[in-house]
């Protein structure tokens, strides 16, 4: 589905990634992690073409989209729904022309009631209503406009879901509602999804598979269940983390 | 310094550069004609107080400065004509344009900076569109086009100003005033002062676009770009000034008219 060949890429002299492989299969959740600077959201930008590869590849669904042009990303962009670390929303445009912008009639030949359609469907999976729709996005609440940003995202029907950092910011029960969303729209869109982020809570209870990054290199790539037995330092210290958290959550 | 000088060069090529991509994408018919004409309604509407009392107040300025160098002369009933003619082709598209850069271009690199940071830009490449066709040419061109009007209204309010401290400042009448306009205004003082509108339309149209799709970083960084949009403008329109003098000059003197 999506497979990263031996990815190098680096801003001048500054090295952020070195020799990355893996792959990620249909349906998969792969949570990515790792602490600040490592190289996280440069992946993200790798996959859809927002950043170019200094080499290696990157194949999506069997062909080798690291080598595309700006035209013919557009279409590997909309199989790729990316779901930003800020919500990204256009401030000018309400909650139905933003989550309706990617599957404009001339971009998507959809008729305007599918749209309205979609629309809904996006909002409804992420908890919304169309009480909403007329909203102006800069008037909504930082939890809603995630959402908000979710249902856009998802009403393309991406087959591949990218988000970056998407509990960043939020209390605990509102991350907790991303992560079920992620969870939810992953299962049922039946699409891959490679999320980012620092929690490795939310990792454990929501991913199948953990990679976790160390200075641009793979330090770990496992289950939940085997990434709880790891012993390398850098996932020992995110499970300390966690622990701590607990505790004080016991407290 | 020597970086500094560097980096405006480097800037400047830079938005040269964009600026004829944009060119490029304006003429591909890929653009939403509805979204341009917002922009030019928005930019024009928005713009049209500032851009009026300014003109006015110029036309008037000129009007002043020449009714008390003139008098000496005894020549007051060619007051309108003289303050007209430099208002046209000098004073009055400079000064307009300045006040353009800094409302229009301001806002426009503000808003573009804005939109670059919190990943709206790269928002829309997400979801499938090109953000110069979709966000930043409908600007472009409706800057040049609103820039333009509103420059060619701000020069027309000029004459009214000049025209009404002439009554009040100098006693001169409105008949007298106008007179003398069309002996001393010629057409190439007309076209020289349209040409240039035009030019500081592009001028400002293409440095606040690039600034504001350039921008990096957070909220400093749109501040940069707001900052560098209004330093770089104005130089620019400074340079194009004196480029399409000289040229104008140039020109005419070639056809024996000046």
């Amino acid at each position: 589905m999506l497979e990263f060949k031996s990815v190098h890429k680096s801003f001048g002299e500054r090295t952020i990634l070195k020799d990355l492989s893996f792959e990620a299969k249909k349906g998969e959740i792969l949570f990515i992690l790792g602490t600040s600077g490592t190289g996280k959201s440069v992946l993200l930008k790798l996959i859809v073409g927002l950043l170019n590869v200094t080499s290696g590849e990157i194949w999506i669904d069997g062909e080798k989209t690291s080598d595309y042009s700006e035209t013919e990303m557009f279409a590997v962009r909309k199989k790729c729904g990316m779901v930003f670390q800020h919500p990204a929303l256009f401030d000018s445009l309400n909650v139905f022309q933003n989550v309706s912008y990617g599957i404009r009639p001339h971009l998507s030949g959809l008729s305007e009631s599918e749209i309205y359609d979609r629309v809904l469907e996006g909002l409804e999976v992420v908890g919304l209503g169309k009480d909403i729709f007329e909203e102006n996005s800069s008037r909504l609440s930082y939890g809603v406009q995630k959402r908000v940003s979710l249902a856009r995202t998802l009403a393309l029907r991406p087959e591949i879901l990218l988000f970056d950092e998407p509990t960043t910011g939020l209390d605990p029960v509102t991350t907790q509602s991303v992560n079920k969303l992620i969870l939810d729209s992953s299962r049922k869109f039946h699409c891959t999804a490679l999320v980012v982020s620092h929690d490795m809570d939310s990792a454990l209870s929501v991913a199948d598979r953990i990679l976790v990054l160390n200075k641009g290199e793979i330090v770990e790539l496992a289950t939940p269940t085997e990434i709880k037995k790891s012993q390398v330092p850098l996932v020992k210290e995110f499970l300390e983390e966690v622990l701590d958290r607990g505790d004080q959550n016991h407290v | 310094m020597f970086k500094t000088i560097q980096f405006g060069l480097e800037s400047l090529g830079e938005a040269v550069l964009f600026f004829f991509h944009l060119m490029g994408l304006s003429f591909t018919g890929q653009v939403n004609g509805g979204q341009i004409f917002d922009q030019i309604w928005k930019v024009f509407l928005e713009s049209l107080p500032t851009t009026m009392l300014a003109g006015f107040f110029v036309g008037g300025i000129m009007t002043v400065q020449f009714s008390m160098q003139i008098e000496a002369f005894g020549a007051m009933s060619y007051l309108g004509g003289l303050a007209t003619s430099a208002t046209f082709r000098e004073v009055g598209p400079l000064l307009i344009a300045f006040l353009l850069s800094g409302k229009i271009g301001a806002f426009t690199a503000a808003e573009l900076g804005t939109m670059k940071v919190t990943e709206q830009i790269d928002a829309i490449r997400c979801l499938g569109s090109d953000p110069l066709i979709e966000v930043i040419v409908p600007r472009f061109i409706g800057i040049i086009v609103a820039s333009l009007f509103l420059l060619v209204f701000g020069l027309g309010l000029s004459v009214t100003g000049g025209m009404l401290m002439a009554y009040f400042f100098a006693n001169i009448n409105p008949d007298e005033y106008i007179r003398h306009i069309s002996s001393i205004v010629t057409i190439s003082s007309i076209f020289s002062g349209l040409f240039k509108c035009l030019t500081f339309s592009f001028v400002i149209a293409g440095i606040c676009t690039y600034m504001g799709y350039s921008t990096t970083g957070g909220a400093r960084g749109v501040g940069l770009s707001v900052i560098r949009t209004a330093v770089l403008s104005m130089v620019s329109i400074v340079v194009t000034d004196w480029l399409t003098s000289f040229l104008f000059n140039s020109v005419l003197q070639s056809m024996g008219k000046l």
